[in-house]
């Protein structure tokens, strides 16, 4: 029920990025560029078995021979991949048990972006992994969840404690040549996530983790891998801010879920990298490839909220392959000056009675570009297949554009597919009722905009509404003429 | 030699039959030139995605018939709609047919294209509209353009308003090699007139020919349109037909498409917005079986402030058919008030048919009210019970629903001529009568 | 409490006020009544501030103070509130979170801080009973699928949390059937005491059976054609407006 929080309230008075800031760490930068030396060197520097370094180099070899894709409703200079290095991470040995041993500095940045450790822990009893840069620096709870039997850790530990699992998921559900960031991402993957929910195991709590980009010309490359095993569920969130820049910085991140027989996975993101300056100058490029793929009677449900980056190209995806298997997708897009957003989702049906909802809020602002663009498949062997599929837009001022390309396929009768899409703007009467009631223009736009999104943050954990509220009212800030 | 090489190879000997001095040479060859380094669609272009040329492209057709076919009254009757005494342009075999039509120019121009194009009389209207809404980025647009030779010409003036339809009918006689024909229609009507006028494309016997047609309509300021394409080919021809459409202020057009036969049908539909408080109508009933496969590709470019769109679109798919939608409505930064609605619905009866839809919007300007909606499914399980349980045979039963499905955009057709034809054509394909009309 | 000088304004070019003077004392309830287009609900915007109106000659003082100048929220910050002839829809936003926001948003303007969720919600319930509102209504979207009678009930819903020094109440009775006009008037009644005013802006008498006021006004083109007692009401109701043409 909480609407808003004063606290909240006195995040709106500042006008720039407030995450915008530059944490000095000591770390340890490669060389610009990309080669297969690099990516040799990369898993080297992580001690990674051959196999793994045999799966890289594969995966480059892909890469160079890939074209970037064209096809989307973007315009940006392309990243000179040459000009980025591929690896950065603190030099100060990650292997820490407690935060004491934790960098002050680092702390510190944690602090200015109000997601203290302790407080966190202590309060929501989330587990954090925290990933700064490209190496894990910190995690809790661990013993909570090994005696659970669940595996959370780092991508590059998994590697090296479970290669077993690793090997056996680990692009299974996007293959290395998906895509062209899918290969980059594969050949030089930094760190990540990696998570394994045993047999009939609930987590207990919800698993987090936040990302920061946060070394000058750093490319930043995160794999999370994630597998429920039959009959267990997790709710993970991930989180992402990054401080202010002049260049852009690149992001491609892979995500893989894995639910086997009647698992569910709830995967939660808040987005606000860091969107370029009122000019449009600087700000993150977010290409990311997030897919799962749905076993007997599983459930994948993807929950976002995108605020932030310059330019982001992102489509979680389900791959509804067991029979009587769920995909959902929620999705709040807001994009502001000089933002561009191409987000949405693919959910492609094979088995038989699988579902899927696709709920998208789009808020355009300032000279923003934000589409929609989806993909609903259902195969000829897809008896009984359900989609509902509902895209929605506000327009706010006139420079600004907001677009819906959704792609439906149906090739089974049974099919029953509706999608619907609408676009408006914030009325004028209705912000003379919220003036009338004393509630000031810019706060009127909050709570519309609150409302509008309201199917898409009710989907969200409660610590994660919240701040997703928060930045809702941050990034259309300077919006209202 | 590929058939694409031996359009532009045959363009030279084309043009030297006809008058080079034309101005109409020049766009001729300027759109050759754009055809000759875009080439023929293919699945790579996103407007193609769902629709491939391939298997067309790679056979051998004749560009012109060599001796007038001998077709008679008897042999077209059944495709026009003679109850009313109306004007009619007929082409066999992409010539005109002067026994077969009804042309004037008597207080308008009802005749054909080649005499418009090469009349002194005509070459002040020819100038200020020919080839000026079709845009240069459509391949298959320049290819008609690069071989413009014959089609139909109606110039409605000021304020005239033709009781009947106007008829155009473009035949194939079968009786030669496969033809591709590039007919082209200019239509032209002037502030405060009306026109109605019916199009159909039809193969008198089996015939694997191709007809890629432009039709460049003209709506002047509080004119009427209301313009009806039947498509109800034998199952071994293939259409693409493409529309252009320009609407100044307070115009109304209305397109109604009714795509029932042919192998494959491509209809790229385009309105342009030159003005304000226009209205523009897209209504779509499509009823395929067999290899079917008709892709409907419309565009609705809203350019000025306060105009309106409805796109209504209905699709049953029967064996092995297929069903391509791809809407988009477009509205441009300046574009405020604009009221656009799309709307795509469709049945699947077999399991192998299948449908595409791609309802898009793109839109530049705040204050608007834009929506579209998208079903696919199947009739109504419950409904079909119900009329079971009350006697009505599934045939029967089946045949009343899709009735009822189709009915929204039957009801607005208003030549009633015409929506019994229809009508008819619909009780033949679902192989009942059910003893009424819509 | 409120007083109007001379007050002209027009809207789109066109002028709609002529002159208006009105004088409303604390703890008076006033009654406005005029044929259609009038001026009636202008009157009602332009008291709130509407920026669609424009003020070209003329003063309004609320407490003394002029505030012509003032925004629509900053007077209604003041203390003034007007209910809506046609309340507007906003989806996703519950009752509960509108008036929440309004009332923290007010006391923020005043210095104070936001009321404790404890408090507001005994408010809620109290004044929910008072209009005979059940809870569900309170958590669905605000105005959002609401019936006629709803919407205006949550108007004086409203009004009865934000407590305002005045309340300019416009044709709160068009579209209520008779029990929910007894329910409304009555919450109005309930609400308004020796500090507070309300302004009544109506069509027809029989809402004044139950909110009876203490002076009624006709406006008949943008001006005050006549005032006088209760009774005015009642000859009118008989009469129509014809008798007070020139």
């Amino acid at each position: 029920m909480a609407y808003t929080e004063e606290e909240l309230k006195k995040q709106l008075e500042t006008k720039e990025y407030e995450y915008g800031f530059y944490t000095d760490i000591d770390s340890e930068t490669f060389p610009v560029g990309l080669s297969e030396e690099i990516v040799i060197a990369i898993s080297k520097k992580k001690n990674e078995p051959k196999w793994m370094t045999d799966w890289r180099l594969d995966a480059f070899k892909i890469w160079k021979g890939m074209k970037k894709p064209s096809w989307s409703n973007l315009k940006y200079n392309e990243p000179d991949y040459q000009a980025i290095s591929y690896y950065s991470a603190p030099k100060k040995k990650p292997n820490l048990k407690s935060l004491d041993e934790v960098d002050p500095e680092l702390l510190k940045t944690f602090n200015k972006l109000g997601i203290s450790i302790d407080e966190q822990k202590r309060l929501s009893g989330v587990a954090m992994d925290v990933v700064v840069d490209s190496v894990s620096v910190a995690t809790s709870f661990k013993d909570t969840l090994e005696e659970k039997g669940i595996i959370f850790c780092s991508i590059s530990d998994a590697i090296k404690n479970h290669p077993k699992l690793v090997r056996k998921y680990i692009g299974t559900v996007i293959p290395k040549r998906d895509n062209y960031f899918a290969a980059l991402n594969s050949a030089v993957f930094s760190d990540g996530s990696f998570c394994y929910i045993p047999k009939g195991v609930k987590c207990p709590m919800e698993l987090s983790t936040y990302f920061r980009i946060n070394q000058a010309g750093t490319g930043q490359f995160e794999r999370t891998l994630l597998i429920a095993d039959e009959s267990s569920y997790v709710s993970y969130l991930e989180g992402c801010t990054a401080p202010s820049r002049d260049e852009n910085q690149l992001h491609a991140a892979v995500v893989e879920l894995i639910a086997l027989d009647d698992a569910e996975i709830k995967y939660s993101t808040v987005q606000n990298w860091f969107p370029g300056d009122k000019d449009g100058n600087g700000g993150v490029f977010n290409f990311v490839t997030k897919r799962g793929i749905c076993h007997d009677r599983s459930k994948i449900s993807w929950t976002q909220v995108e605020t932030g980056s310059a330019v982001t190209w992102k489509y979680p995806s389900c791959v509804l392959k067991g029979n009587d298997s769920i995909g959902e997708f929620y999705s709040i897009a807001v994009t502001n000056n000089f933002q561009q957003a191409d987000t949405g989702t693919k959910m492609i049906h094979i088995g038989k009675n699988t579902k899927s909802t696709i709920i998208s809020k789009g808020v355009s602002a300032g000279k923003s570009q934000n589409s929609y663009r989806g993909l609903v498949k259902i195969s000829p062997m897809a008896e009984n297949a359900r989609n509902f599929s509902q895209c929605d837009s506000l327009l706010m001022g006139n420079e600004c554009g907001a677009h819906t390309f959704p792609y439906i396929e149906a090739q089974n009768k049974s099919a029953q597919i509706e999608h619907e899409a609408s676009t408006s703007k914030i009325g004028e009467d209705q912000i003379f009722y919220c003036n009338q009631r004393g509630i000031d223009t810019e706060k009127a736009i909050a709570l519309i905009v609150n409302g509008f999104s309201k199917e898409v943050l009710n989907k969200l954990p409660m610590e994660f509404a919240v701040e997703a509220q928060k930045l809702l009212e941050i990034s259309l800030e300077g919006s209202v003429g | 030699m590929s058939f694409q090489d031996k359009l532009l190879d045959s363009f030279i000997a084309f043009e030297q039959v006809i008058d080079i001095d034309n101005p109409i040479h020049t766009y001729r060859k300027n759109a050759l030139n754009r055809f000759e380094s875009e080439g023929f669609p293919t699945k790579k272009d996103e407007l193609w995605k769902y629709t491939s040329l391939k298997s067309i492209i790679q056979k051998d057709y004749s560009l012109s018939v060599k001796s007038n076919p001998n077709v008679g009254l008897k042999d077209i009757k059944k495709y026009s709609i003679n109850d009313i005494d109306s004007f009619k342009i007929v082409f066999v075999d992409g010539v005109f047919n002067p026994f077969l039509s009804n042309t004037t120019h008597d207080g308008m121009d009802v005749c054909v294209l080649s005499a418009a194009i090469s009349k002194n009389k005509y070459k002040k209207t020819i100038n200020k509209y020919f080839n000026k809404i079709v845009p240069d980025d459509q391949s298959l647009a320049s290819l008609n353009t690069s071989y413009t030779q014959e089609g139909a010409y109606i110039h409605i003036p000021k304020s005239v308003l033709p009781e009947d339809p106007i008829q155009i009918l473009h035949f194939s006689s079968g009786k030669n090699k496969p033809l591709w024909l590039q007919p082209r229609n200019v239509i032209i009507v002037e502030e405060n007139a009306r026109v109605e006028i019916i199009e159909r494309h039809q193969s008198l016997r089996t015939h694997h020919g191709v007809t890629n047609s432009l039709t460049e309509i003209y709506a002047e300021k509080n004119s009427f349109i209301d313009y009806y394409k039947i498509q109800n080919d034998l199952e071994t021809s293939n259409l693409i037909d493409n529309t252009f459409i320009d609407q100044k202020r307070d115009s109304n057009v209305r397109v109604h498409t009714f795509s029932f036969g042919g192998k494959l049908t491509r209809n790229n539909l385009n309105f342009y917005h030159k003005g304000e408080n226009i209205q523009s109508t897209l209504k779509g009933l499509t009823i395929l079986e067999g290899d079917q496969h008709v892709d409907h590709n419309t565009l609705v470019n809203h350019a000025q402030p306060n105009c309106e769109s409805h796109q209504d679109y209905k699709g049953i798919f029967s064996e092995r058919s297929v069903g391509v939608f791809n809407g988009k409505i477009l509205v441009d930064q300046i574009a405020q008030k604009t009221n656009a609605f799309q709307q795509n619905n469709n049945i699947l009866i077999d399991n192998k048919a299948k449908v595409n839809s791609k309802p898009q919007l793109e839109i530049f300007a705040d204050d608007v009210k834009c929506s579209h909606g998208c079903t696919i499914g199947q009739l109504d399980k419950e409904a079909l019970f119900y009329l079971k349980s009350r006697g009505i045979p599934e045939k029967e039963a089946i045949a009343l629903l899709t009735y009822g499905f189709a009915n929204s955009i039957l009801k607005s057709v208003n030549i009633p001529s015409l929506k019994k034809r229809i009508n008819s054509l619909i009780s033949k394909k679902l192989g009942v009568d059910l003893g009424f009309d819509l | 409490m409120l007083e109007i000088e001379n007050l002209h304004c027009k809207i789109d070019g066109k002028t709609i006020l002529k002159g208006i003077n009105l004088k409303i004392k604390k703890g008076e309830i006033h009654a406005i009544m005029g044929p259609n287009g009038s001026g009636k609900s202008t009157l009602a915007n332009v008291i709130s501030g509407h920026e669609d109106y424009e003020v070209t000659k003329g003063s309004i003082y609320f407490d003394n103070k002029e505030i012509n100048e003032l925004g629509v929220d900053e007077r209604a910050h003041e203390g003034i509130f007007m209910s809506f002839q046609y309340p507007v829809e906003i989806p996703g936003v519950t009752v509960t979170n509108f008036i929440k926001t309004a009332i923290n948003e007010t006391r923020k303007s005043q210095g104070l801080d936001d009321m404790s969720s404890s408090e507001m919600l005994k408010k809620i319930r109290e004044k929910a009973n008072l209009l005979d509102m059940d809870s569900n209504f309170l958590s669905r979207s605000l105005n959002e699928g609401f019936s006629g009678g709803e919407k205006k009930r949550n108007e004086i819903f409203q009004m009865a949390m934000m407590e305002p020094k005045l309340a300019v109440l416009d044709e709160t009775d068009s579209g209520l059937d008779i029990d929910a006009l007894k329910i409304v008037a009555n919450g109005v009644v309930k609400c308004s005491n020796d500090d507070n005013s309300v302004l009544v802006i109506t069509h027809y008498q029989r809402l004044l059976d139950y909110i009876v006021p203490d002076k009624v006004h006709v406006i008949m083109d943008g001006k005050v054609v006549k005032s006088g007692n209760k009774d005015l009401a009642k000859k009118i109701e008989v009469v129509g407006y014809d008798w007070l043409k020139n």
